[in-house]
């Protein structure tokens, strides 16, 4: 036992940089991913077909899709298509497309939520589509959709892990670096675990406090 | 009340032949109605007349098949649709008070009223939040600016939203039940206001079951039923001495009921 907790005391430093790129990893698919993902679903519910249907083909891809094969074919197709960027920008862009197809069925959801009666004034006030989707209905959409919004976030942290098959240094590959080198697999996996658990498990209590807050807004 | 007894100068709203139709159901038929500046017009009938789909044409919230629309200094063929400035242009002209208040609920009290200003009329901040401090004495609840609209009692949030309606100068203000989810006594602030407003010389059309209201501030009542106008005239004549015996029947349901 204080064998291995030794050795976790030798690895963690490692897994901590790993963490880190994890971390960063998400932030990137965040900060790409729900614009995208908003756009998508303003665009699925546009009465232009030319708009609609390119989104939806997009969301359903998306989704449809395993995470996993998204990222190989960012990170196979670019080159060939004569993009060259970083393992790092790969994994953004793939993880990014996976949040924004996830996430506009979340922002849509939320932008249904707002009530039409609101809709309705606003157009009755004589304010333009554009203005009442900016002033009246996105605001509110979006902070109903936080909740499930902050669910997704978790989702796509532990889905940073896929990455590690794309040679990014995060958490999970460090771990396997780890794993290699001393055969102790199993130990300095459940150090990984716990690593994940220590961020998803804090970040999940914000996620229910933000719905009980957001409920007692609604009720 | 105002001085619209006699109708002068041209209609404010004209309204020829609307038709109105949901799938195979005809919910206003072939209505014609012109009401002058300053008028103001009580509408009431049964349950399903087609009294909100109506007043609801008016500014293109609903569509109506047939007929032609004419709004302040706009008038519309409603053949064809109508272009989305067409559209803005309308609505610009007319202000509408809706049952559930329907404020932003994400705003204060002070935005509600100030945002459409600027969007609408491109009126600066500065200028859009004088005309709302007006606009907040004017429906007393000046001390509410800060406020969100959950804050306030149901008659509060009925007198912002007519403030809201008011700051983008109407050239007619549409009233849609606007008491009816409101207790009795918080309706009475609203009320007061919209009269207030009809003294002030405001052209209304207000779809109500507020007889008494009717009675007292209208110039003129309308009865709709089955999506026609069946009877109309001073509100002496039409509710104290209605001529229809639909109309006697559906009086005389309202005033047993209180
Ligand atoms: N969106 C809609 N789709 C289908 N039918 C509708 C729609 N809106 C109204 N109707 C129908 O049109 C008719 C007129 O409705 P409207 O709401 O104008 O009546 P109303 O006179 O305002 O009644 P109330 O006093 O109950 O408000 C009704 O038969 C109603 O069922
Ligand atoms: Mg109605």
């Amino acid at each position: 036992m204080s064998g291995l907790l030794a050795n976790w005391a030798d690895w963690l430093p490692q897994l901590w940089k790993g963490l880190l790129i994890s971390l960063q990893l998400t932030g990137a698919a965040l900060a790409a991913g729900l614009p995208l993902g908003l756009a998508l679903a303003l665009l699925t519910s546009a009465r232009t077909p030319w708009l609609k249907w390119p989104a939806i083909a997009l969301v359903e891809v998306g989704r449809g899709a395993p995470a996993l094969v998204v990222l190989q074919m960012v990170y196979y197709g670019l080159p060939s298509a004569g993009i060259n960027v970083s393992a790092f920008i790969s994994g953004a862009l793939a993880l990014a497309l996976t949040t924004g197809a996830y996430t506009s069925e979340i922002l849509r959801a939320g932008i249904n939520a707002v009530p039409k009666g609101e809709v309705e004034a606003g157009h009755a006030l004589g304010m333009t589509p554009g203005d009442v989707l900016r002033f009246v209905v996105i605001p509110q959409g979006v902070v109903f959709a936080v909740p499930a919004l902050m669910g997704f976030a978790i989702l796509i942290f532990q889905a940073t892990a896929l990455t590690f098959t794309i040679a990014i240094p995060e958490l999970l590959a460090r771990a396997y670096r780890i794993g290699a080198a001393t055969y102790l697999y199993l130990d300095v996996l459940i150090l990984a675990g716990l690593v994940y658990l220590a961020i998803t498990i804090p970040f999940g209590w914000l996620v229910n406090r933000a719905a009980r807050r957001l409920g007692s807004h609604l009720g | 009340m105002s001085e619209a007894q006699t109708p002068a100068g041209p209609p404010v709203v004209s309204l020829k032949k609307i038709n109105i139709r949901y799938g195979n159901h005809h919910a206003v038929r072939d209505v014609s109605l012109d009401i002058a500046r300053g008028e103001v017009v009580a509408m009431v009938g049964p349950s399903g007349a087609g009294k909100s789909t109506l007043l609801r044409a008016i500014n293109m919230l609903e569509t109506p098949s047939s007929g032609t629309l004419h709004v302040g200094d706009f008038t519309f063929s409603l053949d064809h649709r109508l272009s989305q400035k067409e559209l803005l242009a309308l609505r610009r002209s007319t202000g509408m008070v809706f049952q559930q208040f329907n404020l932003f609920p994400h705003m204060t009290v002070e935005k509600n009223i100030s945002l459409p200003q600027m969007r609408v009329l491109g009126r600066s901040r500065a200028e859009a939040d004088k005309v709302t401090a007006r606009l907040l004495e004017r429906v007393h609840l000046a001390d509410k600016a800060k406020a969100y609209p959950a804050r306030l009692s149901g008659g509060q949030q009925q007198r912002i939203a007519i403030a809201r309606a008011l700051a983008l100068d109407p050239k007619v203000m549409l009233f849609d039940e606007p008491t009816s989810a409101l207790d009795p006594e918080l309706g009475l602030d609203v009320l007061e206001v919209m009269r207030e407003l009809a003294a002030d010389g405001m052209t209304m059309i207000v779809v109500t079951h507020e007889i008494a209201f009717a009675a007292e501030v209208a110039d003129r009542v309308i009865v709709m039923a089955d999506g026609e106008i069946i009877e109309q005239g001073p509100p002496d004549q039409v509710i104290r001495n209605p001529q229809l015996p639909r109309t006697q029947k559906f009086f005389r349901a309202i005033l047993d009921r209180h």
